[in-house]
Protein backbone atom coordinates (compact mmCIF):
# COMPACT_ATOMS: atom_id res chain seq x y z
CA UNK A 1 0.00 0.00 0.00
CA UNK A 2 1.52 3.58 -0.59
CA UNK A 3 1.01 6.37 1.16
CA UNK A 4 2.08 9.51 -0.75
CA UNK A 5 1.60 13.59 -0.05
CA UNK A 6 1.42 15.14 -2.71
CA UNK A 7 2.83 18.70 -2.56
CA UNK A 8 2.67 20.98 -5.07
CA UNK A 9 5.35 23.17 -6.36
CA UNK A 10 4.01 25.37 -8.40
CA UNK A 11 6.04 27.70 -11.00
CA UNK A 12 4.23 29.64 -13.60
CA UNK A 13 7.24 30.84 -15.64
CA UNK A 14 6.38 33.22 -18.81
CA UNK A 15 7.52 31.64 -22.17
CA UNK A 16 10.34 29.16 -22.14
CA UNK A 17 13.32 28.86 -20.39
CA UNK A 18 16.31 26.44 -20.44
CA UNK A 19 16.11 23.38 -18.17
CA UNK A 20 18.70 23.69 -15.79
CA UNK A 21 21.37 20.88 -15.67
CA UNK A 22 20.44 17.70 -12.57
CA UNK A 23 23.18 15.46 -11.62
CA UNK A 24 26.63 15.26 -12.19
CA UNK A 25 27.88 16.58 -15.16
CA UNK A 26 29.67 14.04 -17.25
CA UNK A 27 27.51 11.44 -15.81
CA UNK A 28 23.94 12.61 -17.70
CA UNK A 29 23.73 10.66 -21.02
CA UNK A 30 20.28 10.90 -21.34
CA UNK A 31 19.44 11.17 -25.48
CA UNK A 32 17.66 14.24 -26.64
CA UNK A 33 14.09 12.62 -27.25
CA UNK A 34 13.58 15.20 -30.38
CA UNK A 35 15.39 14.64 -33.63
CA UNK A 36 15.14 18.29 -35.84
CA UNK A 37 15.50 15.89 -39.04
CA UNK A 38 12.10 14.24 -39.62
CA UNK A 39 13.74 10.93 -39.14
CA UNK A 40 11.30 8.73 -37.11
CA UNK A 41 12.74 7.54 -33.46
CA UNK A 42 11.75 4.45 -32.28
CA UNK A 43 12.71 4.01 -28.48
CA UNK A 44 9.85 2.48 -27.14
CA UNK A 45 8.27 -1.08 -27.66
CA UNK A 46 4.78 0.21 -28.03
CA UNK A 47 3.76 -3.33 -27.72
CA UNK A 48 5.00 -3.91 -24.39
CA UNK A 49 2.95 -0.44 -23.70
CA UNK A 50 0.26 -1.64 -24.58
CA UNK A 51 0.44 -4.73 -22.03
CA UNK A 52 1.68 -3.12 -18.98
CA UNK A 53 -1.45 -0.76 -19.73
CA UNK A 54 -3.80 -3.82 -19.83
CA UNK A 55 -2.34 -5.22 -16.74
CA UNK A 56 -2.36 -1.78 -14.65
CA UNK A 57 -6.07 -1.53 -15.90
CA UNK A 58 -6.86 -4.92 -14.39
CA UNK A 59 -6.03 -4.42 -11.19
CA UNK A 60 -8.72 -3.99 -8.35
CA UNK A 61 -7.01 -1.04 -6.72
CA UNK A 62 -5.89 0.56 -9.43
CA UNK A 63 -7.79 3.89 -8.64
CA UNK A 64 -5.21 4.46 -5.33
CA UNK A 65 -2.57 5.26 -8.33
CA UNK A 66 -4.33 7.85 -10.22
CA UNK A 67 -3.40 10.91 -8.15
CA UNK A 68 -1.37 12.50 -10.81
CA UNK A 69 -3.76 12.08 -13.58
CA UNK A 70 -6.68 13.29 -11.89
CA UNK A 71 -4.16 16.31 -10.40
CA UNK A 72 -3.76 17.08 -14.22
CA UNK A 73 -7.01 16.74 -15.46
CA UNK A 74 -8.03 19.16 -13.17
CA UNK A 75 -5.60 21.45 -14.42
CA UNK A 76 -6.49 20.96 -18.14
CA UNK A 77 -10.69 21.11 -17.67
CA UNK A 78 -9.51 24.91 -16.31
CA UNK A 79 -8.64 25.64 -20.13
CA UNK A 80 -11.74 24.52 -21.09
CA UNK A 81 -13.89 27.95 -21.33
CA UNK A 82 -15.46 27.56 -24.57
CA UNK A 83 -18.13 24.81 -25.44
CA UNK A 84 -16.79 22.35 -28.15
CA UNK A 85 -19.30 19.78 -29.36
CA UNK A 86 -16.83 17.46 -30.33
CA UNK A 87 -13.93 16.33 -28.75
CA UNK A 88 -11.38 13.93 -28.65
CA UNK A 89 -9.60 12.88 -25.60
CA UNK A 90 -6.15 10.82 -26.78
CA UNK A 91 -4.39 8.13 -23.92
CA UNK A 92 -7.23 8.61 -21.82
CA UNK A 93 -6.31 4.99 -20.12
CA UNK A 94 -9.01 3.98 -17.85
CA UNK A 95 -11.00 7.15 -17.41
CA UNK A 96 -12.24 8.15 -21.25
CA UNK A 97 -11.03 6.20 -23.56
CA UNK A 98 -10.28 2.45 -22.04
CA UNK A 99 -7.17 0.67 -23.48
CA UNK A 100 -8.40 -2.42 -23.25
CA UNK A 101 -11.34 -4.30 -25.16
CA UNK A 102 -14.24 -4.68 -22.14
CA UNK A 103 -16.06 -1.53 -22.74
CA UNK A 104 -18.06 -1.88 -19.42
CA UNK A 105 -14.98 -0.85 -18.11
CA UNK A 106 -15.14 2.39 -19.42
CA UNK A 107 -16.32 4.81 -16.46
CA UNK A 108 -19.40 6.93 -17.42
CA UNK A 109 -19.44 10.24 -17.38
CA UNK A 110 -22.46 13.03 -17.97
CA UNK A 111 -20.58 13.77 -21.41
CA UNK A 112 -21.65 11.16 -23.41
CA UNK A 113 -18.57 9.11 -24.46
CA UNK A 114 -17.16 6.35 -26.73
CA UNK A 115 -14.43 4.67 -26.05
CA UNK A 116 -12.02 3.16 -28.61
CA UNK A 117 -9.08 1.14 -28.20
CA UNK A 118 -6.28 2.91 -30.85
CA UNK A 119 -2.52 3.39 -32.00
CA UNK A 120 -1.65 6.77 -31.14
CA UNK A 121 0.45 6.92 -33.71
CA UNK A 122 -1.94 6.12 -36.42
CA UNK A 123 -5.03 7.92 -35.66
CA UNK A 124 -7.70 6.69 -37.95
CA UNK A 125 -10.14 9.63 -37.79
CA UNK A 126 -11.23 12.29 -41.03
CA UNK A 127 -9.56 15.52 -41.08
CA UNK A 128 -11.36 18.52 -39.77
CA UNK A 129 -13.53 16.53 -37.42
CA UNK A 130 -12.66 17.65 -34.02
CA UNK A 131 -13.23 21.03 -32.59
CA UNK A 132 -11.05 19.80 -29.38
CA UNK A 133 -8.09 17.49 -28.77
CA UNK A 134 -7.20 16.99 -25.42
CA UNK A 135 -3.80 14.33 -24.70
CA UNK A 136 -3.00 14.22 -20.75
CA UNK A 137 0.01 12.11 -19.64
CA UNK A 138 0.29 9.87 -22.59
CA UNK A 139 2.36 11.46 -25.15
CA UNK A 140 5.82 10.37 -23.64
CA UNK A 141 5.40 7.13 -24.54
CA UNK A 142 5.06 7.88 -28.33
CA UNK A 143 8.23 6.94 -30.90
CA UNK A 144 7.58 9.51 -33.13
CA UNK A 145 6.00 12.76 -31.78
CA UNK A 146 6.27 14.96 -34.74
CA UNK A 147 4.45 12.72 -36.42
CA UNK A 148 1.39 12.58 -33.95
CA UNK A 149 1.31 16.22 -33.44
CA UNK A 150 0.72 16.58 -37.11
CA UNK A 151 -2.19 14.14 -37.19
CA UNK A 152 -3.49 15.68 -34.44
CA UNK A 153 -3.24 18.91 -36.42
CA UNK A 154 -5.42 17.60 -39.47
CA UNK A 155 -7.86 15.76 -37.71
CA UNK A 156 -8.53 19.27 -35.90
CA UNK A 157 -11.11 21.74 -37.87
CA UNK A 158 -9.97 24.98 -38.38
CA UNK A 159 -9.61 26.91 -35.34
CA UNK A 160 -9.89 23.99 -32.98
CA UNK A 161 -7.17 23.97 -30.65
CA UNK A 162 -5.45 20.99 -29.00
CA UNK A 163 -4.76 20.92 -25.22
CA UNK A 164 -1.84 18.86 -24.48
CA UNK A 165 -0.21 17.98 -21.24
CA UNK A 166 2.92 15.52 -20.87
CA UNK A 167 5.89 15.18 -18.85
CA UNK A 168 8.93 16.13 -19.54
CA UNK A 169 12.58 17.66 -18.49
CA UNK A 170 13.26 16.94 -15.42
CA UNK A 171 11.18 14.91 -14.67
CA UNK A 172 12.15 11.72 -12.38
CA UNK A 173 15.69 13.02 -12.08
CA UNK A 174 16.18 12.10 -8.81
CA UNK A 175 15.11 8.77 -9.28
CA UNK A 176 17.39 8.90 -12.75
CA UNK A 177 20.38 10.27 -11.18
CA UNK A 178 20.42 7.75 -7.73
CA UNK A 179 19.80 4.57 -10.34
CA UNK A 180 22.52 6.44 -12.29
CA UNK A 181 25.03 6.79 -9.28
CA UNK A 182 24.45 3.89 -7.60
CA UNK A 183 24.99 1.46 -10.60
CA UNK A 184 28.55 3.19 -11.42
CA UNK A 185 29.28 2.99 -8.46
CA UNK A 186 28.37 -1.13 -8.07
CA UNK A 187 28.87 -1.97 -11.61
CA UNK A 188 31.07 0.32 -12.87
CA UNK A 189 28.43 1.44 -16.21
CA UNK A 190 24.93 2.52 -15.67
CA UNK A 191 22.20 2.18 -18.44
CA UNK A 192 18.79 3.97 -18.81
CA UNK A 193 16.05 3.17 -16.04
CA UNK A 194 14.41 6.19 -16.73
CA UNK A 195 12.50 7.34 -19.94
CA UNK A 196 14.04 10.11 -22.20
CA UNK A 197 11.54 13.10 -21.72
CA UNK A 198 11.25 16.28 -23.97
CA UNK A 199 12.85 19.28 -23.36
CA UNK A 200 10.37 22.59 -22.44
CA UNK A 201 12.85 24.58 -25.51
CA UNK A 202 11.54 21.78 -27.72
CA UNK A 203 8.23 21.81 -27.19
CA UNK A 204 7.57 25.38 -29.41
CA UNK A 205 9.63 24.05 -32.30
CA UNK A 206 7.94 21.21 -32.26
CA UNK A 207 4.22 22.38 -32.13
CA UNK A 208 5.20 24.64 -34.74
CA UNK A 209 6.30 22.44 -36.93
CA UNK A 210 3.19 20.18 -37.31
CA UNK A 211 1.32 23.10 -37.89
CA UNK A 212 -0.23 24.95 -34.69
CA UNK A 213 -0.32 28.71 -34.23
CA UNK A 214 -1.15 30.97 -31.18
CA UNK A 215 1.08 28.27 -29.07
CA UNK A 216 1.11 28.23 -25.54
CA UNK A 217 3.43 26.55 -23.36
CA UNK A 218 3.71 26.38 -19.82
CA UNK A 219 5.61 24.33 -17.30
CA UNK A 220 4.38 22.65 -13.89
CA UNK A 221 5.85 21.07 -11.16
CA UNK A 222 4.46 18.36 -9.40
CA UNK A 223 6.72 17.03 -6.19
CA UNK A 224 5.19 14.10 -4.57
CA UNK A 225 6.39 12.63 -1.00
CA UNK A 226 6.71 9.06 -0.79
CA UNK A 227 8.66 6.98 2.23
CA UNK A 228 11.67 5.56 -0.37
CA UNK A 229 12.77 5.09 -3.44
CA UNK A 230 10.72 1.66 -3.64
CA UNK A 231 7.55 2.95 -3.13
CA UNK A 232 8.11 5.35 -5.91
CA UNK A 233 9.03 2.07 -8.43
CA UNK A 234 5.64 0.59 -7.45
CA UNK A 235 3.33 4.00 -7.86
CA UNK A 236 4.88 4.23 -11.11
CA UNK A 237 4.75 0.40 -12.23
CA UNK A 238 0.62 0.84 -10.99
CA UNK A 239 0.12 4.03 -13.04
CA UNK A 240 1.07 2.03 -16.10
CA UNK A 241 4.71 4.33 -16.78
CA UNK A 242 7.34 0.79 -16.29
CA UNK A 243 10.31 1.27 -18.47
CA UNK A 244 9.69 -0.43 -22.08
CA UNK A 245 12.21 1.28 -24.06
CA UNK A 246 14.04 -0.71 -26.19
CA UNK A 247 17.58 -0.45 -24.68
CA UNK A 248 16.51 -1.11 -20.96
CA UNK A 249 17.95 -3.72 -19.11
CA UNK A 250 15.66 -6.59 -18.02
CA UNK A 251 17.04 -6.70 -14.51
CA UNK A 252 18.11 -4.71 -11.77
CA UNK A 253 20.56 -6.34 -9.26
CA UNK A 254 19.86 -6.53 -5.33
CA UNK A 255 22.58 -5.03 -4.73
CA UNK A 256 21.65 -2.08 -7.40
CA UNK A 257 18.38 -1.44 -5.86
CA UNK A 258 20.08 -1.53 -2.52
CA UNK A 259 22.39 1.36 -3.33
CA UNK A 260 20.44 3.41 -5.43
CA UNK A 261 18.15 3.57 -2.62
CA UNK A 262 20.32 4.67 -0.22
CA UNK A 263 21.50 7.63 -2.45
CA UNK A 264 17.85 8.40 -2.99
CA UNK A 265 17.25 8.93 0.50
CA UNK A 266 20.86 10.43 0.75
CA UNK A 267 21.17 12.95 -1.88
CA UNK A 268 17.09 14.17 -2.14
CA UNK A 269 15.49 12.93 1.13
CA UNK A 270 13.31 14.89 3.35
CA UNK A 271 13.76 16.10 7.11
CA UNK A 272 11.20 13.93 7.74
CA UNK A 273 12.34 10.52 6.01
CA UNK A 274 10.19 10.68 2.86
CA UNK A 275 11.81 11.11 -0.48
CA UNK A 276 10.50 13.60 -2.74
CA UNK A 277 9.74 12.82 -6.30
CA UNK A 278 9.53 15.37 -9.42
CA UNK A 279 7.17 15.21 -12.04
CA UNK A 280 7.74 18.03 -14.40
CA UNK A 281 4.21 18.40 -16.42
CA UNK A 282 4.23 20.98 -19.79
CA UNK A 283 1.29 21.99 -21.02
CA UNK A 284 0.76 22.59 -24.46
CA UNK A 285 -1.84 24.56 -26.15
CA UNK A 286 -2.03 25.16 -29.84
CA UNK A 287 -5.09 26.13 -32.50
CA UNK A 288 -5.65 24.99 -36.09
CA UNK A 289 -4.51 27.87 -38.38
CA UNK A 290 -8.32 29.85 -39.43
CA UNK A 291 -8.61 33.08 -41.09
CA UNK A 292 -9.93 34.67 -37.80
CA UNK A 293 -7.01 34.01 -35.94
CA UNK A 294 -4.97 36.69 -38.22
CA UNK A 295 -6.55 39.53 -37.29
CA UNK A 296 -5.35 39.18 -33.35
CA UNK A 297 -1.69 39.00 -34.17
CA UNK A 298 -0.03 42.69 -34.95
CA UNK A 299 2.20 43.42 -38.08
CA UNK A 300 5.47 44.09 -37.49
CA UNK A 301 5.38 46.78 -40.43
CA UNK A 302 2.29 48.51 -38.56
CA UNK A 303 4.89 49.33 -35.40
CA UNK A 304 7.39 50.76 -37.65
CA UNK A 305 5.27 53.05 -39.34
CA UNK A 306 4.17 54.55 -35.69
CA UNK A 307 7.59 54.78 -34.62
CA UNK A 308 9.12 56.53 -37.99
CA UNK A 309 6.19 59.62 -37.31
CA UNK A 310 6.52 60.22 -34.01
CA UNK A 311 10.49 60.64 -34.56
CA UNK A 312 8.98 62.62 -37.56
CA UNK A 313 6.90 64.84 -35.39
CA UNK A 314 9.34 65.28 -32.66
CA UNK A 315 12.32 66.63 -35.28
CA UNK A 316 9.88 69.19 -36.28
CA UNK A 317 9.30 70.94 -32.89
CA UNK A 318 12.67 70.74 -32.56
CA UNK A 319 13.17 72.73 -35.47
CA UNK A 320 10.19 75.00 -34.32
CA UNK A 321 11.61 75.88 -31.02
CA UNK A 322 15.30 76.79 -32.01
CA UNK A 323 14.19 79.40 -34.12
CA UNK B 1 -2.46 -18.71 -5.30
CA UNK B 2 0.11 -21.79 -6.79
CA UNK B 3 2.18 -21.40 -3.42
CA UNK B 4 5.76 -20.69 -2.70
CA UNK B 5 7.71 -20.18 -5.86
CA UNK B 6 10.66 -17.87 -6.94
CA UNK B 7 8.45 -15.43 -7.87
CA UNK B 8 6.44 -15.28 -4.73
CA UNK B 9 9.30 -15.13 -2.95
CA UNK B 10 11.08 -12.34 -4.29
CA UNK B 11 8.31 -10.59 -4.73
CA UNK B 12 7.87 -10.82 -0.78
CA UNK B 13 11.35 -9.94 -0.32
CA UNK B 14 10.59 -6.62 -2.48
CA UNK B 15 7.83 -6.10 -0.28
CA UNK B 16 9.97 -6.04 3.19
CA UNK B 17 12.58 -4.04 1.67
CA UNK B 18 11.39 -0.83 2.76
CA UNK B 19 11.14 -1.91 6.49
CA UNK B 20 14.41 -3.64 6.21
CA UNK B 21 16.48 -0.59 5.00
CA UNK B 22 14.44 1.73 7.68
CA UNK B 23 17.07 -0.70 10.06
CA UNK B 24 19.93 0.51 8.26
CA UNK B 25 19.42 3.48 8.06
CA UNK B 26 22.92 4.76 9.66
CA UNK B 27 24.92 2.71 7.43
CA UNK B 28 22.68 3.86 4.06
CA UNK B 29 23.19 7.39 5.14
CA UNK B 30 27.13 6.54 5.13
CA UNK B 31 27.08 4.86 2.09
CA UNK B 32 24.56 7.75 0.71
CA UNK B 33 27.17 10.07 1.51
CA UNK B 34 30.30 8.61 0.18
CA UNK B 35 28.55 8.41 -3.18
CA UNK B 36 27.30 12.15 -2.76
CA UNK B 37 30.72 13.10 -2.36
CA UNK B 38 31.48 12.27 -5.49
CA UNK B 39 28.61 14.86 -7.18
CA UNK B 40 30.26 17.86 -5.78
CA UNK B 41 34.03 16.70 -5.33
CA UNK B 42 37.09 16.35 -7.82
CA UNK B 43 37.06 12.49 -7.61
CA UNK B 44 35.13 10.45 -10.36
CA UNK B 45 32.78 7.73 -9.30
CA UNK B 46 34.49 4.57 -9.84
CA UNK B 47 33.39 1.03 -9.81
CA UNK B 48 33.86 0.25 -6.08
CA UNK B 49 34.86 3.50 -4.45
CA UNK B 50 32.56 3.17 -1.63
CA UNK B 51 32.83 -0.98 -1.63
CA UNK B 52 33.64 -0.44 2.52
CA UNK B 53 30.32 1.78 3.18
CA UNK B 54 28.23 -0.92 0.44
CA UNK B 55 29.71 -4.01 2.65
CA UNK B 56 28.76 -2.57 5.95
CA UNK B 57 25.51 -1.64 4.23
CA UNK B 58 24.84 -4.81 3.23
CA UNK B 59 26.02 -6.73 6.37
CA UNK B 60 23.45 -4.93 8.53
CA UNK B 61 20.66 -5.28 5.43
CA UNK B 62 21.48 -9.33 5.57
CA UNK B 63 21.47 -9.58 9.04
CA UNK B 64 17.96 -7.79 9.16
CA UNK B 65 16.27 -10.23 6.79
CA UNK B 66 17.67 -13.53 8.87
CA UNK B 67 15.35 -12.95 11.88
CA UNK B 68 13.08 -13.11 9.70
CA UNK B 69 13.50 -15.61 7.05
CA UNK B 70 10.19 -17.64 7.68
CA UNK B 71 8.44 -16.44 4.45
CA UNK B 72 4.78 -16.76 4.37
CA UNK B 73 3.78 -20.30 3.26
CA UNK B 74 7.29 -22.14 4.25
CA UNK B 75 8.05 -23.13 7.58
CA UNK B 76 6.35 -23.53 10.89
CA UNK B 77 3.63 -21.08 11.62
CA UNK B 78 2.36 -22.02 14.89
CA UNK B 79 4.03 -22.13 18.31
CA UNK B 80 2.80 -22.86 21.81
CA UNK B 81 0.43 -20.58 22.73
CA UNK B 82 1.33 -17.41 25.38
Amino acid sequence: MSSSVTVRVLRRLQGLRAGPVRGPAGLRAEPGRFLSSGGAMNVFNRDMKKRQKQRVAALKDGHQYDYLRDEVRRITAFCLLRTFPLALDIGGGKSHIAEHLNKKRCRQTEVPTRCVVVDEEFLPFKENTFDLVLSSLSLHWINDLPGVLRQIQQVLKPDGVFIGAMVGGDTLYELRCSLQLAESEREGGFSAHVSPFTAVTDLGNLLGGAGFSLLTVDVDEVQVHYPGMMEVMTDLQGMGESNCAWNRRSLLHRDTMLAAAAVYREMYGNQDGSVPATFEILYMIGWKPHESQVRRTVFLTELTKITLKGERKSRKKREKKGN
Amino acid sequence: MSGSNVWTRSRERLRIFPELLAQCADEAAVYGKCVAATTTGRQELKKDLCVKEFEALKTCFTNAVSPQSSIPGSGFTGHGGD
